[in-house]
């Protein structure tokens, strides 16, 4: 067989070959990117997806966003310019939602014995739909990067609200007031995570007193855009396809 | 569809380009094995993972942790070993078909990679937040570390790197030098290993709880990030298989 034949023999063959090996990659490239993905994630702006304690108004909003731009940038990066895929930030997130739900399920709930309701996962979808379709519509990584970036930031915090705002109500306990999710809290203590390392709305500048969600999903999204700049360099080299000279 | 089934079905008496039966059982060993570890830390963590100076912790989790020491370094001497040994002297001068076949098998190598790295990355690393939120540790060898950091990440260390050296001694793709991206996804991902490290002796020193998101954490983040490597892989294989696919039908 010359160098120039091909490995396969008919045109048919080469199309169940094609379609087998799709089917490989998209396995191993979805879950390898779930296990980078969500231990970026776990150990950036963990703590505040695990509890409904933790989910307030302000770092929450602002944290959640800022780390998780990550991972759909880079993966854009591959999937869109390489590839003319549109779904690489769903990708993403499809695989950290499964990831984290999986976890939750097994193990915060099933080994731990946390209530699912404490400790589900926050919503990222509605940003990653839009920063797809931003990407697809206008080709174009700057605007992708402003107006996806911005979105992301900004819907973060209302694509959760029809979860958590049942939670967010007050609630009187013990002569004190406090929110539902942070009643949860007290019920179910957690030894190794005592009330001092809590990070809730921390910070004493509350000039913008009702408006704290707002203000911190607006600082999210503009942290989000510089972030998904960096992180689309980052995804392109990643997908590099460079050697090292050999000695 | 007719004729797709005809051709290939003439190629039947040969192996196939695709071992099936080795992804099946590869992907179940797997899925199975950890299913048992599990159940495992489901039944003994409780019941003999609370308080590291009693007896029953070392009956059920320190032995736990020098069995699985001896066997990680066996498999990997073995298995590493025998993918060298058996190296192909002679890579550059395979048929296309064979390559196509090697891919396949390099293929079936990065699936179990991709079982690896989930259950190390995200099962058993997020499962290690809630334990230790939960539990106030007295040992730096917890049942949740024994499990996630000295059982699921050496299995995908040792799991990585057969991937790449199996790619490296019998694919002609891989013999112009060392795979800059395919490095960073093996050996990126190790390093959170050496990294624990950092992370016991933080723990020690300086906080006994568990803050996910404390600065002591962030090597892990670092080389997670090197999990994105797999992208190269995946363009350079892309091209690689394209390239065989496209040539002239014999």
């Amino acid at each position: 067989m010359s160098a120039s034949q091909s490995a396969v023999r008919s045109r048919a063959e080469a199309v169940k070959v094609s379609r087998t090996f799709d089917w490989l990659i998209c396995f191993t490239l979805f879950f390898v990117v779930l296990g980078g993905y969500h231990i970026h994630y776990m150990l950036t702006g963990g703590d505040w997806d695990f509890w409904t304690d933790w989910k307030d108004r302000r770092l929450w909003v602002t944290v959640a966003p800022i780390v998780s731009i990550t991972f759909p940038a880079a993966v854009q990066a591959v999937l869109w310019w390489r590839y003319r895929l549109p779904f690489g930030a769903v990708l993403c997130i499809l695989g950290l939602l499964l990831g984290e739900w999986v976890n939750r399920y097994m193990n915060f709930w099933g080994w731990t014995y946390f209530p699912v309701n404490f400790c589900f996962p926050s919503n990222l979808m509605p940003g990653a739909i839009v920063i797809d379709v931003i990407l697809m519509l206008t080709n174009s990584m700057t605007v992708t990067a402003v107006l996806g970036g911005m979105a992301w930031g900004l819907l973060f915090y209302p694509g959760n609200w029809p979860v958590i705002a049942p939670l967010h109500v007050p609630v009187e306990y013990n002569g004190m007031m406090m929110t539902l999710a942070d009643l949860q809290g007290y019920h179910y203590v957690r030894t190794g995570t005592p009330e001092y390392i809590r990070m809730v709305e921390k910070g004493t500048l509350r000039t913008f007193g009702k408006d704290v969600a707002p203000v911190s999903a607006f600082f999210s999204a503009f942290v989000s855009i510089l972030i998904y700049f960096l992180w689309h360099f980052f995804g392109k080299w990643f997908g590099g396809t460079s050697f090292t000279q050999s000695s | 569809m007719a004729a797709t089934t005809e051709s290939v079905r003439a190629d039947a008496a040969e192996a196939p380009l695709l071992n099936k039966k080795n992804l099946i059982l590869g992907s179940l060993v797997y899925v199975v094995f950890y299913a048992w570890v599990r159940w495992y830390e489901g039944i003994y963590g409780w019941s003999a993972g609370l308080d590291s100076f009693a007896p029953e912790f070392e009956t059920y989790w320190m032995n736990f942790l020098y069995i699985e020491f001896v066997l990680e370094v066996a498999t990997a001497g073995i298995l590493w070993g025998y993918i060298w040994k058996t190296r192909d002297r002679k890579v550059m001068s395979i048929t296309p078909r064979e390559e196509l076949r090697r891919h396949f098998t390099h293929w079936t190598w990065l699936v179990m990679y991709a079982f690896a790295i989930y259950y190390g990355a995200s099962y058993f690393t997020e499962q290690d937040g809630t334990w230790h939120q939960t539990i106030v540790r007295d040992t730096d060898f917890t049942p949740s570390h024994i499990i996630e950091f000295y059982l699921s990440y050496p299995i995908y260390i040792i799991t990585g790197g057969a991937a790449f050296l199996y790619a490296k001694t019998r694919l002609p793709t891989y013999q112009q030098g060392l795979h800059l991206q395919y490095m960073v996804a093996v050996v990126g991902p190790f390093m959170i290993l050496p990294n624990v490290g950092l992370n016991e002796w933080g723990h020690t020193f300086w906080f006994m709880e568990e803050l996910f998101v404390a600065p002591l954490h962030y090597g892990f983040v670092f080389f997670g990030w090197a999990a994105l490597g797999v992208m190269g892989v995946v363009n350079t294989e892309v091209a690689a298989i394209a390239k065989l696919l496209k040539k002239d039908l014999a």
